[in-house]
């Protein structure tokens, strides 16, 4: 019996669960999932927090983080606009809801118009890159910002949209219970996308405009081609979570849209990892989770220092900075990374070599 | 040592935050605030007013055993975060009260408020939630923000004026009372000029200003808060206008003089919503106690009569046995005329009309100091009901 991995076979190596005990983690996890919501609300009075919204929240939010990794950690093209193409999306079914389309027409209509709006900032993309692709890429997030805010005609400028419940056959996802289901679905789903496009011909083009776009370029890798196509899908999924977004939230609004979200958006792929699926799930789940986490010890000391909330809410937006410098120091590949770290250390524990 | 030193105190500070658990029935209060965002220049005064009115209320033991614990949160005047707060006070705390603050979030979570049946006290005195029909669960305690404008209106109408001029955020609060104002200074027969845009977190208003210059009005109605309010009467100095300034309620204060300096005097006049910090009325005495030497704006007040209200609401509904959502709206409606020690004009909520009152005051500067030029009451009639 072999004492470790041993393929035979390069499709054996390339498999997403290479081992009977990782596919059965994972049916764990996936069972673990399925049945939480049952338990959320006993969980969530013994912690005081809102665990069913976070895991909403942190779901809505892997859609949209996979797709700027996409972008960013497969592609090497820096985004700082992905804030306002999730805007895109949730204002596109804030609109089309409100004229009275369904769920299953006005999300994809959601994806597709980001991923319209994204390839088309996405164009300078062909001669720029670095900094000055984020700066080109920042000025669509101005751009976009400034018509969510006075396009009044159209968004309902600074009084923000009302949009309503999504349901699909009858069945209304009016409460966060129902509603985890339909946004595990959709990370779900765009987890295993983004896995599997990873392993095909286009997501190694993209590696390899992202590795050396010269020598891809050599090789016969249609340069233009696969940039826009990858601003295209990472605007797409990033449009999906706006839409979700909007029909989870049910009330949408300009100030969400803005160059914070964008920034906060590449913070999560920096914290997980870029260019890796596990990454955005695990940055998602940190950014999302550490403002709450905080609010803990504010909440349960407001008896004894009863102005301290003020200063954990400005403790927030200093912690969020401190984290990135430090992931940026300590830990370039993420939270990823350590977690491969981890995972090598127990898998052998205690006799590691 | 030091490490010693530093868990007893961290088990000390756990043991005082864990203690009034184990006291009698709480009341949980959700509490909206914005002290990192752009009207943070009074909220921050706002939210610490709340949070001294929960500590007197409960060293008053005034719902007899039960406590009212408030629970203070930030949402940096960002809709979907207050309604992230909103879900987190409704499934998890389970209140059936709410302390909230800004226009936007108070009108976007109106919906939610009246299908979940939870009373919302806001900040925000948008004369759209003093209609009972629409808005069951909305309350306020300052005259309203339309209601303001009129009276503002009428005095600049006193005082000669021919042309105004509406300058205001692009935001609900600054947005939302311009129509009523409109109206109202066409009845006076006020010749209306272009509107101006000034954000809340503004540093320069120079540019709308020398556009307002040529229309040339007698006064301008400033919707913002304290901070752009400073900006807007300063740069109206520099530019050396003869306009003067009619303020809403957010945006003058005791900080106005010390932000905008001499530029305020004889310039700036504001809607007085409730008694300045430090008034003599006989209601103050306790606000001083329990600020313990820190001077607060008048906005610890609009808080601290915020919370008196509720407190008086739960009372009622207390003696009721209806200690629930539906059983605090209907407390409240029955407050008729109440005093609340000169803090503001006496406050009466009906299942009509909640507009808490119609009468403030009008204040001015005079040598960097607040004071009130004169009280004006606006009739109280139905049709204004809602705007």
């Amino acid at each position: 019996m072999p004492c470790g991995l041993f393929f035979e076979k390069y499709a054996k190596d390339e498999a997403i669960f290479p081992t009977l005990w990782l596919k059965l983690w994972m049916v764990a996890l996936g069972v673990a999932l399925l049945i939480f919501p049952w338990f959320a609300q006993i969980l969530s009075d013994l912690m005081g927090i809102n665990l069913l919204n976070l895991f909403n929240l942190i779901l809505i939010y892997i859609v949209g983080a996979h797709g700027l990794n996409l972008l960013t950690g497969y592609t090497g093209q820096i985004s700082l606009g992905h804030g306002a193409f999730m805007g895109v999306g949730a204002y596109t079914v804030g609109i089309l809801a409100n004229l009275g389309w369904p769920f299953w027409l006005a999300l994809p209509a959601a994806g597709l118009m980001a991923a319209a709006v994204g390839m088309i900032f996405g164009i300078p993309s062909l001669r720029l890159r670095g900094l000055y692709l984020a700066i080109a890429t920042m000025a669509a997030q101005f751009i976009l910002d400034y018509a969510m805010r006075n396009w009044t005609a159209l968004t309902g400028g600074s009084s923000g949209l009302t949009v309503p419940q999504a349901e699909l056959a009858g069945f209304s996802f009016d409460s966060d219970f129902r509603f985890y289901f339909l946004a595990l679905a959709f990370a779900a789903g765009a987890t295993m996308y983004l896995k599997n496009l990873s392993r095909t011909r286009t997501g190694r083009a993209f590696v390899a405009v992202r590795d050396r776009y010269l020598s891809a370029e050599v090789i016969g890798v249609n340069l233009f081609k696969y940039r826009i196509m990858s601003f295209g899908i990472s605007s797409f999924m990033v449009g999906i979570a706006g839409g979700l977004w909007a029909y989870y939230i049910t009330i949408i609004s300009d100030e969400h849209f803005t160059m914070w979200l964008s920034v906060q958006y590449l913070a999560m792929i920096i914290v997980g990892g870029m260019g890796s699926v596990l990454g955005s799930i695990f940055g998602v789940v940190f950014m999302v989770t550490l403002p709450e986490i905080l609010l803990i010890p504010a909440e349960a000391m407001t008896n004894v220092f009863p102005h301290i909330f003020g200063i954990f809410a400005s403790l927030r937006e200093l912690l969020f900075g401190l984290i990135v410098i430090a992931f940026l120091i300590f830990e370039p590949d993420g939270l990823a990374a350590r977690w491969h770290t981890v995972r090598a250390y127990w898998k052998l524990w205690p006799f590691s070599y | 040592m030091s490490r010693k030193l530093l868990v007893t105190a961290l088990a000390v500070a756990l043991c005082l935050a864990l203690a009034p658990l184990a006291l009698a029935k709480e009341i949980k209060v959700g509490g909206i605030f914005d002290t990192t965002g752009p009207t943070s220049d009074v909220g921050k005064d706002y939210a610490a007013g709340a949070v001294a009115a929960e500590k007197y209320w409960n060293a008053k033991k005034v719902l007899g055993g039960d406590m009212i614990k408030l629970i203070p949160n930030d949402y940096a005047y960002k809709i979907p975060q207050a309604v992230t707060l909103y879900k987190k006070y409704k499934d998890v705390d389970r209140v059936f009260v709410i302390q909230g603050w800004g226009t936007g979030d108070t009108n976007a979570l109106r919906p939610l408020v009246n299908k979940d049946k939870i009373v919302f006290l806001s900040a925000s005195y948008d004369g759209n939630l003093t209609d009972p029909k629409k808005n069951p669960y909305n309350f306020f305690i300052g005259t309203s923000y339309s209601t303001g404008i009129r009276l503002a209106l009428t005095f600049a109408k006193e005082n000669k004026a021919k042309k105004v001029v509406f300058i205001y955020p692009d935001h609900p609060y600054g947005k939302n009372p311009i129509p009523a104002g409109k109206d109202y200074a066409k009845k006076l027969g006020l010749q209306i000029g272009p509107d101006e845009i000034v954000a809340l977190n503004a540093i320069d208003a120079t540019s709308q200003l020398l556009n307002m210059k040529k229309f040339d009005p007698d006064y301008a109605w400033i919707g913002g808060t304290t901070a752009s309010t400073a900006v807007i009467i300063k740069d109206a100095a520099k530019l050396g206008l003869r306009t003067k300034f009619l303020v809403n309620c957010w945006g003058f204060d005791e900080n106005l003089p010390r932000l905008a300096g001499k530029a305020a005097d004889g310039r700036a006049f504001g809607m007085l919503v409730v008694a300045p910090f430090g008034a003599n009325v006989p209601g103050m005495k306790d606000i001083m106690a329990s600020a313990g030497g820190k001077s607060y704006s008048l906005h610890y007040v609009k808080a601290w009569v915020s919370m008196m209200v509720m407190v008086e609401g739960l009372k009622r509904a207390q003696k009721a046995g209806k200690l629930n959502g539906p059983g605090l709206k209907a407390a409240l409606e029955t407050i008729k005329d109440f005093n609340t020690g000169g803090l503001t004009a006496p406050i009466t909520f009906t299942a009509t009309d909640h507009r808490p009152n119609t009468a403030c005051a009008i204040g001015g500067v005079k040598d960097g100091k607040v004071y009130i030029i004169k009280n004006v009451t606006f009739p109280r009639k139905k049709e204004y009901v809602g705007w």
